[in-house]
């Protein structure tokens, strides 16, 4: 095994699991969309909560989607493979992290001019939301990878345990929905998307590391 | 695959579920052996070869391969050896072929094509993993024993769903490899008397 064999391989099975993807995705659209029906569509609501609402919708498709990281190749047992592969196990994470965000982050922001058109974000307040987006998520993925790998072998309740990792992700929504907040305003954001992209690179050197431990335990439970 | 080959190990203690498996077991492989692992069901067979692999820890010991001590890592040890678990670690949503080309991504395709002939499955190459049976997805594992060129094989009970047909390849396979200076280490209950050179008693 490369890691180049191994990056083609998760492209592979992310591509054949495309349903599943495209399950989060709709599973986004329909919490967005159902906010302004189900609480209320007017404008002056919408445009100050938009950031909160989106943000809100990308942390729970982003943690359903990490749930399942690591299932399928704990139960064939390539999980076991990578782990006795001689090959980096954290280099191995990221690059499948790359992959994941690649493939859930990408569809869900091509869809987020439609939806910030729908919430009535100003296009002031649409590009810092994209900027947070691109700049925030990444560390969504490391922080949830680590929860991911604690839970391959947990066949109940795993979703519950993916909760437990949910307090970690609140700075991240703060900071988003207060750097979208000033840039309506229209006061400089630059800090706060210095804050998140300090955040996601923090969780880029930490989180590889412990998901790799986590993963050696759980290959073993 | 290199040309002299050994694994050491000295003084092995694996404990797991609160109980030893083996305690200052000690033995060595030299290129050309096959050692064949006994013992009861649970007598922690699997969890030797974990350990050896690096897959699992141990309590105490040393392992060292080709001379060098890879007890804490092991990944010397882990370049240059195959493991086949109980699950064989074969990804249910690729092909065949994709799945090859997964973990031996150099072959070149007409190497790829003579040793998916020999197993039979030249006509499942790209049918997804998971339409096959349980003998067909082990020998998808086993195609890695053609072609990836490691030197230590690490088998769990390798000949398990195989048929007979597949049991005798692989029986072959695995004699050619140690006479090419390759090590072998396996748990089987079947009676390989003819193959392997000696034998490691775990005692409950
Ligand atoms: N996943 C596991 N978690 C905890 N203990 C285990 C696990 N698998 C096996 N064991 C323990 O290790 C012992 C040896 O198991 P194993 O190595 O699989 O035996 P064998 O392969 O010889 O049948 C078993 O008796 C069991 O108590
Ligand atoms: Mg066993």
């Amino acid at each position: 095994m490369t890691y180049s064999s191994f990056l083609k391989a998760e492209f592979l099975v992310l591509w054949r699991r495309k349903q599943d993807v495209f399950n989060a995705l709709l599973f986004f659209i329909i919490v967005v969309v159902l906010f302004p029906i189900g609480v209320n569509s007017s404008p002056e609501f919408l445009a100050p909560a938009a950031a909160g609402i989106i943000w809100c919708a990308t942390v729970l498709a982003v943690l359903m989607a990490l749930e399942s990281t690591f299932k399928e190749d704990h139960r064939d047992g390539s999980l076991e493979q990578l782990v006795v592969s001689g090959l980096s196990l954290p280099l191995l994470i990221v690059l499948k992290i790359i992959a994941q965000w690649l493939v859930v982050m990408l569809p869900l922001l091509i869809t987020m001019p439609l939806l910030a058109e729908m919430l009535y974000l100003p296009s002031s307040g649409f590009w810092a939301l994209i900027g947070t987006l691109l700049v925030g998520s990444p560390s969504l993925f490391f922080i949830g990878v680590i929860g991911g790998a604690l839970t391959v072998s947990i066949k109940q309740g795993a979703m519950l345990v993916m909760l437990l990792i949910l307090p970690f992700y609140l700075p991240v929504i703060i900071f988003s929905t207060l750097a979208v907040k000033a840039a309506q305003a229209g006061l400089p954001y630059s800090g706060f998307l210095a804050m998140l992209l300090a955040m996601s690179l923090l969780s880029l050197v930490i989180s590889p590391f412990m998901t790799a431990i986590a993963v050696k335990a759980s290959v073993n439970a | 695959m290199q040309s002299f080959a050994s694994l050491t190990i000295s003084d092995l203690w694996i404990e797991r579920a609160e109980r030893d498996l083996c305690k200052g077991l000690s033995f060595s492989v030299q290129s050309g052996d096959v050692v064949r692992i006994l013992g009861e069901n649970g007598a922690g067979k699997s969890s030797l070869l974990k350990v050896i692999v690096g897959a699992l820890s141990p309590e105490e010991g040393r392992i060292a391969y080709s001379g060098e001590d890879v007890t804490l890592d092991r990944s010397i040890l882990q370049q240059d050896a195959l493991y086949i678990g109980h699950s064989v670690g074969v990804k249910q949503r690729l092909s065949v072929a994709e799945n090859i080309r997964w973990y031996c991504p150099d072959v070149c395709t007409n190497v790829l094509h003579e040793a998916l002939k020999s197993l039979e499955l030249i006509d499942y190459m790209d049918t997804p993993v998971k339409k096959l049976s349980a003998g067909q997805t082990r020998r998808v594992a086993l195609a890695r024993l053609w072609l990836s060129q490691k030197t230590l094989w690490l088998l769990d009970e390798p000949f398990a769903s195989l048929d007979v047909k597949g049991v005798e390849l692989l029986e072959e396979r695995i004699q050619q490899h140690a006479l090419a200076g390759g090590m072998v280490i396996l748990t089987s209950h079947q009676n390989l008397l003819s193959l392997a050179s000696r034998d490691v008693m775990l005692l409950p």
